[in-house]
């Protein structure tokens, strides 16, 4: 019987990024889809169907905390899981602050990654 | 001669100046005129008044036994001696025995046609003679000042200095009409001689006084002291002020050990650098060294000298020493500010550049990981993805490269200066590069030698990479001696020509040298023996060096501490090579550019 897989969705402005973390999560039993922005990301239809969002924190434009705070105003409580390449040992500590499940810096293993998804589905 | 109870007498006066003069003069307690034949006064009187001169006694003192003197000599004269003012405006009456009020009366004539006979022949140039008095019209204006005294005749004769310049007059005033006998015009012109040099020499010393006083002024001033050494001798004479600071008693005689014993102890070796070189060369110095007070206070002078010979060919040395204490205690809080600024500008920027770097390496990293796993995932599916495990290992290949890209572009922005190609005079660049460093090497205590070859022929290529080099091979030795405490801070630095039409530039320390087995290992990236360093330097370097088709190496030393040295080619084929040099590579970057070239 056929399971619905769960969307991630990932916002991140580097392509590497966006080609092959979707590929691996579908692999991992996710339905992804990929944004380059989180202007994108607001835009789609996907906000309300997101289970999880793989999102990456410095980015041109809205940054991901930025859009982090956005979906807090508009009362969309989706699980956030941070990535990023900066890393500065206060960003980890201040992202949990805020509410976000995990983050990772890149490049980050693919338990890591499984580790944060699932702590991220049981919060949903 | 009833009148010498006045003014006092012969003895009074003699007393008087000898009193004042240094125990080690021979005491005059007399001068007796003499009762010579020739009715002149005696060579013996003469002799005691120039000694009376050269050891200092007042010139009035002097001058007033010269005319009791001359008094003596014969009956109804009475002497009068003048000096010419600094204007020369007036002579004014220095000495008038045995005329009691004289003085006070008149005490100056104006230098003119119409100044009696004491300021005429002063104006004239030559003796001034007047019979009468009463009917010589010179004396119109004067004649009632004399007059009391019984005056009839005036001989005046001026007095010179050995250079010929006016000095005062020496005057006769007779009791009789007439001219002046054989007798008298003898007396006159011998008295006129040794007061001539009285005066003279009483107006040089003054001089030399004022001009003494003058530079004792200015070194106390200024902090400056002043010596010379005689290299044979070792005979040391000092200014007061170079006692000052040095803190030594004046009565000390000085000696280059009792100098030693003040000079700070880990600057003794630049000392006996100076007095070696001293003794060696005769060229002149520039040292600046320490001394370590009694009260373990620490002072910093700055030393010159000159060398040159004197009439006989032999070595003597004239210098100033200053103390800079003051100075470089300010330029070392500014200096230890300036290398904390820099260090921190430093560490800002490794820091931010680290940051850079990873993120910039990290992304597509990310990208690696991720795709290897899908790879692998896909893969290991029942029945495989094949498609797909090929797909994510090109995109897995493709972030790699992207990796590889952004480290090229790191050594691009580091070396990214656009060589200029010249003709480089390598002793000259040396020369700058020297100069630049010279206060850190100083402060180092650091003895330089260096050792440019005259016949050097230039080289082609660029002149600021070349001296960074140096520069870095200059650092590294002082850093490498900051650590010796036993031994003098040696490091030569020279340049020679080298087989093959190259040029060699090679600095040797006697620093705390390397392990001949990391001796390659010097030359990495990252490598350093320095706690603060960043081991980019000789890695650097090398790169900049084989650019210029050129080697740089080290090897330890014999003895403690190492040498380190480039040679390179001196064109032209340099000049073709180095058009190439846009870019420095270091050998690492061009092979990560070869592995680049074959993507799979």
């Amino acid at each position: 019987m056929l399971t619905r897989r769960s969307i991630v969705s990932v916002v991140d402005d580097d392509e590497s990024v966006r080609e092959s973390l979707p590929d691996l999560l579908w692999e991992l039993g996710f339905a992804a889809h990929a944004f380059s922005s989180a202007e994108e990301f607001l835009a789609s239809d996907y906000v309300d169907q997101t289970r999880c969002l793989v999102l990456d924190i410095a980015m041109p434009g809205m940054t991901g905390p930025d859009l982090q705070r956005e979906l807090k105003l508009r009362r969309k409580q989706i699980p956030i899981v941070f990535i990023t390449a900066h890393r500065d040992e206060t960003v980890r500590p201040r992202a949990l602050e805020q509410g976000a499940v995990e983050c990772l810096f890149k490049p980050f293993s693919e338990r890591a990654l499984v580790e944060a998804l699932n702590a991220a589905l049981r919060v949903s | 001669m009833a009148d010498f109870s006045h003014d006092g007498s012969v003895d009074d006066a003699v007393r008087a100046a000898t009193a004042r003069q240094s125990p080690s003069t021979p005491a005059l307690s007399r001068i007796e005129p003499a009762q010579s034949e020739t009715g002149l006064f005696s060579g013996e009187s003469v002799l005691n008044i120039l000694k009376l001169i050269f050891a200092g006694a007042p010139l009035p003192d002097v001058l007033t036994i010269i005319a009791r003197l001359v008094e003596a000599e014969g009956q109804g004269m009475f002497c009068t001696i003048w000096l010419l003012d600094k204007e020369g405006k007036y002579v004014r009456c220095a000495t008038a025995p045995s005329l009691p009020g004289f003085i006070s009366n008149w005490d100056r004539t104006p230098v003119g046609p119409d100044g009696a006979c004491c300021g005429t022949a002063v104006y004239r140039r030559e003796p001034v003679y007047v019979t009468d008095i009463r009917s010589d019209p010179l004396w119109d204006s004067y004649r009632h000042l004399v007059e009391p005294y019984g005056v009839r005749a005036v001989w005046a004769r001026p007095l010179f200095s050995s250079e010929g310049k006016a000095l005062g007059t020496f005057a006769i005033l007779y009791r009789d009409v007439g001219s002046p006998s054989a007798t008298h015009l003898q007396l006159i012109e011998n008295a006129s001689h040794i007061a001539g040099i009285a005066i003279e020499r009483h107006m040089k010393e003054k001089e030399l006084r004022r001009s003494e006083a003058f530079l004792a002024e200015a070194q106390r001033l200024s902090l400056t002291g002043s010596f010379s050494w005689r290299v044979e001798t070792d005979e040391i004479t000092w200014s007061e002020e170079l006692y000052r600071i040095f803190e030594f008693d004046p009565d000390v005689p000085v000696t280059l050990a009792l100098i030693g014993s003040r000079v700070h102890p880990e600057d003794v070796p630049l000392l006996n650098d100076m007095i070696n070189r001293g003794r060696g060369t005769g060229s002149d110095f520039e040292y600046e060294h320490r001394l370590l007070m009694p009260n373990h206070s620490v002072k910093y002078l700055r030393m010159v000298g000159h060398g040159r010979r004197d009439g006989d060919g032999r070595l003597v040395y004239i210098g100033a020493a200053q103390d800079v204490t003051e100075r470089r205690l300010s330029e070392e809080t500014l200096g230890r500010v300036r290398s904390e600024l820099a260090h921190v500008a430093r560490v800002t920027s490794l820091g931010a550049l680290t940051a850079s770097i990873a993120h910039e390496v990290s992304q597509p990293l990310s990208g690696i990981i991720t795709n290897a796993c899908t790879c692998l995932r896909m893969l290991a599916a029942d029945p495989p993805n094949v498609d797909g495990a090929r797909e994510t290992a090109r995109r897995t290949i493709r972030d790699g490269d992207r990796a590889s890209e952004v480290i090229t572009r790191l050594r691009a922005l580091f070396s990214k200066k656009e060589a200029t190609i010249e003709s480089v005079d390598l002793n000259e660049a040396t020369r700058e590069v020297i100069a630049l460093s010279l206060s850190e090497l100083q402060r180092n205590r650091v003895i330089l030698r260096t050792e440019l070859a005259s016949d050097l022929p230039v080289v082609t290529g660029d002149r600021v990479q070349l001296q960074q080099v140096i520069l870095n091979l200059l650092r590294n030795a002082s850093e490498a001696l900051s650590a010796v405490d036993d031994r003098p801070r040696k490091l030569q630095i020279s340049t020679e020509r080298d087989a093959g039409d190259r040029v060699r530039l090679t600095v040797q320390d006697a620093g705390m040298g390397f392990d001949p087995q990391a001796a390659e290992r010097l030359f990495e990236a990252f490598y350093t023996t320095k706690n603060e360093g960043m081991g980019m330097g000789l890695s650097v370097s090398r790169s900049i060096i084989e650019s210029h088709h050129g080697r740089l190496w080290a090897a330890p030393n014999e003895g403690p501490g190492a040498t380190f040295s480039f040679s390179i080619p001196r064109g032209p084929e340099g000049l073709t090579g180095a058009r190439s040099l846009g870019t420095i590579r270091t050998p690492a970057a061009e092979d990560s550019e070869r592995a680049m070239g074959d993507p799979c």
